[in-house]
C-alpha cells in the first residue's frame, strides 16, 4: 500500500467543486441562527411572559438531540409528508423537485438557533443591568436601548464563544451528508471510488475543513479586535 | 411505504429492540472519557511546560482535532490505521478488527484534544501566587500540584467538562456510519427491516434527550457542591 498523491489531489478538486454547497449550508444556518437565536435570547433575557418559558423548555430539550438523529427524522418526515403539505398549502412544488440540501439547512438551522441563543444570552448577562437603567433615565425607549447600548456591548463579549460555536456548526455540516447531500465530505469520495483510495479522499476532506476552520478563526479574531476597540482594560 | 406514518404499537415494540444497544454507547463514552482525561492531562502538561518538539506536535494535533469534523476523523482512522499498520502486522486489520475499536481510538483522540484545552485553561487559571506560597511552606513540586493547584483547577474545569461530556454523548451517535451497531445503528436496521424507521428514530431521540437532561442536572448539582465556600460575583 502506498499513498496515492494523484487521487488525493483529485479528491481535493472534487471537494472544492462542491465547497459552495457546504458554504451554503454553513452560511444560511449561521445567519438564521444569529437572527432567530438573538431574538430568542432577548426574549428570555427580558423575561417576556409565557414566551420565555416556552423557548427555555424548547432549547433545553432540543439541545439534547444529536444532529445525526435529527437529520434522519426530518429526512424521513420530508420524504413522507412533503407532497401532502405542499398540496395542502397549494404550493406548486413536489417533493422530488426540492433539493435535499434544504432538509439539511433546516436541521442545522434549528440546532444553531439553540446554540447561538445560548451564546448571546450568556453575553447579555455579562452586560451590567445598570446600563439599561441609565439608558431609561436619559429617555431612550427599550428598542433604542437594545440597538444603541446593549448590542454594541455584547458583540465583543460574544465573539470568542461564537467562534467555537461556528466551528462546531461547520463540523456539524458534514453530518448531514448521511442523507445524501453533496458537500465536501461526500464529494471528496467521488475520486476515491475509482481506485478505492478512501484514506486519501477523507484526508483531502479533512484538509479542506481544517483550512476553512483556521480561516474562520482568523476572521473572527480580527472581528473581535475590531468590535472591541472601544473597550478599555479595567 | 405502507400504512400510517406513526403508530404507538411500533414505537413500543422498538423499545426492547433498541435499549440493549445503549450499552455500546456507554462503552464508547466510558472509554473515551477515562483515556481522554489521561491523554488530556498529558497534553495539557506538555503545553504548560512547553516541552520542545512535543509542544509543536501537540499544537498541530489540537488544531487538527478542533478544525475537522468528527465524521471525517472517524473515517480517517478507519481507513488510515490499516494503511499504516497493515505493513507491520502483515494483515488487513480493517477487516479483522471489530469496528468498535476504531470508534474507541477516534473518540479517545478527539476527547484528548478537547479535554486538554479545558484542563490547560483550568490549570492556567490558578494564580501563580498559589504555587509560590505552596513552595515557600516546603511542599515539593508534585505535592504542590496535586494538593494546591489541582483541587482549584478541577472547580474551574468542571462546567466546560460537563458541556463537553454531553456533547460526547451526542457525537457517539456518529459511530453508526462506520458500521458499529449502537442505538442509532439499531434504529436504522429496524427501519430497513420493517420499512418503519420513524418510531425507532423518535425513541432514539427520546433516549438522547433524557440522557442529556440527566447529565446537565448532575453536573449542575456537582457544580453547586464544588463551588461551596467560593465567593460569588468575582
Amino acid at each position: 500500500m502506498s499513498f496515492d498523491v494523484d487521487s488525493f489531489f483529485n479528491s481535493m478538486i472534487q471537494s472544492l467543486i462542491y465547497f459552495p454547497n457546504t458554504l451554503k449550508l454553513i452560511f444560511i444556518h449561521f445567519v438564521v441562527g444569529l437572527i432567530l437565536g438573538g431574538i430568542i435570547a432577548f426574549i428570555r433575557f427580558y423575561e417576556v411572559p409565557v414566551l420565555d418559558k416556552i423557548f427555555a423548555a424548547f432549547i433545553t430539550v432540543y439541545q439534547g438531540i444529536p444532529v445525526m438523529v435529527a437529520v434522519m427524522i426530518y429526512n424521513l418526515l420530508f420524504l413522507n409528508c412533503a407532497d401532502d403539505v405542499f398540496r395542502y398549502f397549494n404550493i406548486n412544488l413536489t417533493m422530488a423537485s426540492v433539493d435535499l440540501l434544504w432538509v439539511g439547512v433546516f436541521t442545522l438551522s434549528l440546532s444553531s438557533i439553540c446554540n447561538i441563543s445560548e451564546v448571546i444570552r450568556g453575553a447579555l448577562q455579562s452586560v451590567d443591568f445598570g446600563q439599561n437603567e441609565a439608558a431609561y433615565s436619559i429617555g431612550l425607549t427599550k428598542l433604542q436601548t437594545i440597538r444603541r447600548i446593549i448590542i454594541p456591548q455584547i458583540i465583543p463579549v460574544a465573539i470568542p464563544t461564537l467562534t467555537n460555536t461556528t466551528i462546531g456548526l461547520i463540523k456539524n455540516s458534514s453530518v448531514v451528508s448521511v442523507i445524501g447531500i453533496m458537500e465536501v465530505t461526500r464529494s471528496s469520495l467521488i475520486a476515491s471510488q475509482v481506485k478505492y483510495t478512501f484514506f486519501e479522499g477523507y484526508l483531502a476532506a479533512a484538509a479542506v475543513y481544517w483550512i476553512f476552520s483556521i480561516f474562520i478563526e482568523f476572521v473572527f479574531g480580527r472581528a473581535e479586535k475590531y468590535s472591541g476597540r472601544y473597550r478599555r482594560a479595567v | 411505504m405502507s400504512g400510517s406514518l406513526f403508530s404507538w404499537d411500533r414505537f413500543f415494540s422498538s423499545v426492547p429492540q433498541i435499549l440493549p444497544y445503549l450499552a455500546v454507547t456507554f462503552k464508547i463514552v466510558t472509554a473515551a472519557t477515562i483515556a481522554g482525561v489521561l491523554l488530556g492531562i498529558l497534553v495539557a502538561l506538555v503545553r504548560i511546560y512547553k516541552t520542545p518538539v512535543l509542544y509543536q506536535i501537540c499544537t498541530v494535533y489540537i488544531s487538527f482535532m478542533r478544525g475537522t469534523p468528527m465524521l471525517v476523523q472517524m473515517f480517517l482512522i478507519l481507513y488510515g490505521l490499516p494503511f499504516f499498520l497493515g505493513p507491520i502486522f502483515g494483515s488487513n486489520i480493517g477487516r479483522t478488527w471489530d469496528k468498535i475499536y476504531f470508534a474507541y481510538i477516534t473518540f479517545i483522540l478527539n476527547q484528548g484534544a478537547f479535554l486538554s484545552s479545558i484542563f490547560y485553561s483550568a490549570i492556567k487559571s490558578v494564580p501563580i501566587g498559589q504555587t509560590e506560597s505552596g513552595l515557600s511552606v516546603g511542599l515539593t513540586g508534585f505535592q504542590n500540584f496535586t494538593r494546591i493547584v489541582l483541587p482549584q483547577a478541577v472547580k474551574t474545569a468542571l462546567p466546560p467538562f460537563g458541556t463537553d461530556f454531553v456533547g460526547l454523548f451526542q457525537n457517539v451517535s456518529l459511530v453508526s456510519t462506520i458500521g458499529v451497531i449502537d442505538i442509532m445503528g439499531r434504529a436504522t436496521s429496524i427501519g430497513s427491516a420493517t420499512n418503519h424507521a420513524l418510531e425507532a428514530y423518535l425513541f432514539v431521540a427520546l433516549i438522547y434527550i433524557i440522557i442529556s437532561l440527566f447529565m446537565r442536572y448532575v453536573f449542575a448539582k456537582t457544580d453547586v457542591k464544588l463551588s461551596f465556600g467560593k465567593k460569588v460575583g468575582q
